[in-house]
């Protein structure tokens, strides 16, 4: 049986619209049939790890057990109980599964047996939990709930990130009929949306224009003194850039389309992100799941417990060092390369540069009109579409890899 | 001082900006207040009014505007 | 709320509506442009092997189909498009590319083959093919047709070729679905259900109507103008004799720089250096004597004589030097080329030119296995002659012996 990857053609689209629509007829009559709900779910990861993908469905099961067995034991016991060290043992506990899959690479060229496709997407809605669990916003684990949030089918592989609070929200109530019919409007909408992000456009950025400008580009390694810094490189920037974009809100419009249908509104992840005036602005607009997830859970956490604790007196260094760790995790979260790193890395000094000039700017009288602003939108993707070339390993192909043949 | 004027002192020291007319206006909207200040922000209130509030508990939504944020806090009192 | 439904859904029901309505209707597409033909003609891309429209519409206008691998990708100023436009008075049309070997073939040209009935075709065999797992998968996946394929399965089939054609493409392990669901009853000598039929149909006419609108915007290949480019740099006519001078003045030149009379440009990107001290001696165990690629190559035979087609059959040479230094081992390429004659001539295929002792010849191949400048005009020399005067009428008498195990391991003395 050949494995079924989420949204990857027009019959997966047909067969899963196919499959929900007693879902979607009971949400019009006011009913959310759950359990048939998890049913199709099933079923669907079923069709996505079976074939010769049974190894990494084995780990899925394993994986959910495991982070099943932490969220309920350490609810039970937080309920009576607080202390700190055994929360960051069940922390590393969660997270552990997940930097062994990343840290495996660097040891062996053979992927973690562990691994399996979505593991990120699914360690942070576990991890999130445990943190609220800690901080008493959760009170209570069903762990029937858990695991519908954890393996809600839209968003299993490659997110939108929700939050359990706000999932359980949509979950345990079921929209009124009118409110039920703007979801599917804007389900639908989404849903060819993101046909025409991923399936048109980012076809012709990724399919057709990507491998030729690597080509050109790759035959110009010799090119400025050996760096290889060439036009070819410049198009490879720009065109990856479009690709990336395309192709994930493609791929994020779908989920957000498929959980409309399920009458869940799962958060955008993308609002315009070649838009934004600077990296902060950026930040709010690209993979906003992702990087409130790590605004929320890892640079507010940092900055809160350094000033509590006043490390440092300085509140400029506060953020600036949050802003280091956050991104530093997130480059690692992306994968234990070079390149990831320096990615992070890139993107915590253009924020820290960010606010230099935010501050630099505050008390003066800039001219603030039309043309700065769009100066502003251009200096702004160019410094991101850099990182994404960056982000994208071609420099690692470029330098570190001999011609094929 | 009462409550509702601690966090007007707050939100003026960090954003400085007088809020006392614009108790409805939502302040991560407009970009007056970032993460940092989000901090610092709880910090503050954790000061000065002695209460407890979770990094997470943290819904935006629920403490975008300065009448907001007083009633939440009165809640935790 | 049926009124805000029908709001919302009404548009992509009428979309899907049309789209599929439109490519299930039997279509019909206007002729190409003859500029676009001709191009389309040479370009060796793979939508045009693939496909149907290009090939047919070639076929009629009275191109002649030249198959091969990756030979005619060689384009120096004496390939056989180049020679045919400029002294010819012929048009060929160009189909293979790295990778493709008979299984290929088969399956991509199966609506060709009709349509050339009572017809001329020119099939380079190389000998390379003829490795002892046949024909590769990747590349039967990278040139898999599921048009040319499914027109296969819903034709009349039955009996020990059909059998093993349909195992053979099954063990590339690449088809799914209904088109694998065929193979498999063909595979077993069963008759296609009705309902399999009617699928295979209307999955048929999509990808004919698929393949009709979007060989328009097929991307064209530099090839043509490489040809007329070409062109110019000979003379307006020449005998034999002097074509084949001019050709080693030029082989000399664009090889001068290595001992192997290997193209520079090619040895300069491919071998130079380091990569070709590895390479030496690395062909020493190379053995093209056993392979299903001889049964693979007797499904095409088999095709073209159902079509009573003739065919000049040419078995380039591989460079001497070159099989020298890696230690391709001669005697076990005479025993290949013999096997490959003998189950050609035993079943009446007669034009067989066979360059394979030519490999030492200066100036006549472009690289390691590929022919170039006086390789071509040798082929030239056979070729057009073939081409333009009227052949005997074939007689064919196919053998299903040549799809057994037992041909396959064959080694003759």
């Amino acid at each position: 049986m050949p494995s079924m990857q989420p949204y990857a053609n027009p019959r997966y689209f047909v067969i899963l619209i196919a499959a929900l629509l007693p879902v979607i007829i009971g949400l019009l009559r006011g009913r959310r049939h759950r359990n048939y709900e998890s049913f199709v779910a099933l079923i669907f990861i079923i069709a996505m790890f079976g074939g010769d993908k049974w190894q990494q469905g084995v780990a899925l099961i394993a994986y959910v057990i495991w982070q099943l067995l932490l969220v309920v034991c350490y609810g039970k016991y937080r309920q009576t109980k607080n202390a700190g060290p055994i929360y960051y043992t069940v922390l590393l506990a969660s997270i552990a599964p997940l930097a062994i899959v990343k840290l495996t690479p660097v040891f062996s060229p053979q992927p973690s047996l562990i691994g399996f496709l979505g593991i990120s997407y699914l360690t942070f809605k576990s991890v999130q939990t445990v943190m609220e669990l800690r901080d008493g916003t959760i009170k209570q684990i069903d762990p029937l709930f858990f695991l519908r949030f954890l393996l809600f089918l839209p968003t299993i592989s490659s997110g939108p990130i929700d939050r359990y609070r706000r999932f359980a929200k949509d979950y345990n109530g079921v929209p009124k009929q009118d409110e039920y019919l703007e979801m599917l409007r804007k389900g639908v909408r989404y849903l060819f949306q993101g046909f025409a992000y991923k399936f048109i456009i980012g076809y012709v950025f990724g399919t057709l224009m990507l491998p030729r400008v690597a080509h050109m580009a790759l035959m110009q390694r010799s090119a400025m003194g050996g760096t290889g810094i060439s036009w070819a490189l410049v198009a490879y920037m720009y065109v990856y850039s479009m690709y990336l974009f395309f192709d994930f809100a493609g791929y994020s419009l779908f989920a957000l389309s498929i959980s409309q249908f399920c009458g869940i509104n799962t958060p955008v992840n993308f609002n315009q992100p070649f838009k934004a005036k600077n990296i902060k602005d950026f930040w709010n607009r690209w993979h906003m799941s992702l990087s409130f997830w790590f605004r929320d859970f890892v640079f507010m956490r940092v900055t809160f417990m350094i000033m509590k604790k006043r490390w440092f007196k300085n509140r400029v260094r506060v953020s600036q060092l949050a802003y280091l760790i956050n991104f530093l995790v997130m480059g690692f979260w992306h994968g234990v390369t070079w390149y990831y790193i320096v990615y992070g890395l890139f993107h915590a000094g253009a924020i820290i540069i960010n606010d230099y000039w935010l501050r630099y700017k505050k008390g003066k009288s800039l001219p603030s009109n039309r043309w700065t602003g769009a100066l502003a939108i251009f200096v702004t993707f160019n410094v991101v579409c850099f990182s994404f070339l960056i982000f994208s390993g071609f420099l690692n192909t470029l330098w570190f890899t001999h011609a094929i043949r | 001082m009462d409550t509702k004027e601690t966090v007007l002192n707050i939100l003026q020291e960090l954003t400085g900006e007088d809020l006392h007319d614009k108790m409805d206006e939502d302040i991560f909207a407009t970009a007056l207040l970032d993460s940092m200040d989000t901090v610092q922000m709880v910090l503050e209130l954790e000061e000065q009014l002695g209460v407890q509030i979770p990094v997470s508990e943290f819904d935006r939504d629920q403490w975008s505007t300065a009448s907001k944020i007083t009633a939440q806090v009165e809640a935790l009192q | 709320m049926k009124r805000k439904l029908w709001l919302i859904f009404g548009p992509v029901v009428c979309a899907c509506v049309l789209v599929f309505g439109t490519l299930l209707m039997p279509l019909h597409f206007g002729k190409p442009a003859p500029k676009k033909l001709a191009a389309a003609a040479v370009s060796l891309n793979q939508d045009v092997l693939l496909g149907g429209t290009i090939k047919n519409h070639a076929v009629g206008a009275d191109y002649v189909p030249f198959i091969d691998s990756s030979e005619l990708s060689r384009m120096d100023p004496f390939h056989p498009s180049v020679l045919a436009a400029k002294y010819g008075g012929y048009k060929t049309l160009l189909l293979g590319g790295p990778g493709t070997q008979s299984l290929t073939q088969f399956v991509d040209n199966q609506s060709m083959f009709k349509r050339l009935r009572n017809r001329k075709i020119v099939f380079i065999i190389s000998p390379q093919w003829f490795t002892p797992g046949g024909q590769r998968r990747d590349a039967f996946a990278y040139y898999y047709s599921p048009m040319q394929l499914t027109s296969w399965l819903l034709g009349k089939r039955g009996g020990a070729a059909d059998r093993y054609a349909a195992r053979r493409i099954l063990q590339m392990g690449n088809t799914s679905g209904t088109v694998r669901q065929g193979l498999l009853s063909v595979a077993a000598g069963q008759k296609l259900p009705q309902w399999q039929r009617h699928l295979l149909k209307a999955h048929l006419q999509i990808l004919h109507n698929e393949d009709g609108l979007f060989s328009r915007f097929a991307s064209v290949s530099k090839n043509a103008t490489r040809i007329s480019k070409a062109e110019k740099k000979l003379p307006a006519s020449a005998t034999d004799a002097q074509l084949d001078k001019l050709a080693g003045k030029m082989g000399a030149h664009a090889s001068r720089g290595n001992d192997f009379g290997i193209s520079d440009k090619f040895f300069d990107s491919r071998l130079r250096g380091k990569k070709i001290v590895r390479l030496q001696g690395s062909q020493a165990s190379f053995d093209y004597r056993r392979s299903p690629e001889y049964s693979d190559f007797q499904l095409l035979l088999r095709n073209f004589a159902q079509n009573n087609i003739t065919v000049q059959f040419v078995i380039p040479p591989v460079n001497a030097k070159w099989a020298a230094y890696t230690g391709l081992r001669d005697d076990m390429l005479t025993q290949t080329v013999s096997k490959i004659k003998h189950q050609l001539s035993a079943q009446g295929f007669n034009h067989v030119l066979d360059m394979s002792r030519d490999g030492k010849k200066a100036s006549y191949m472009e690289d390691t296995i590929h022919l170039g400048w006086r390789g071509w005009v040798d082929v030239d020399k056979t070729v057009r002659p073939f081409i333009k005067q009227k052949q005997a009428t074939p007689h064919y008498h196919i053998s299903n012996y040549y799809l057994t195990r037992s041909w396959q391991q064959h080694v003759g003395e």
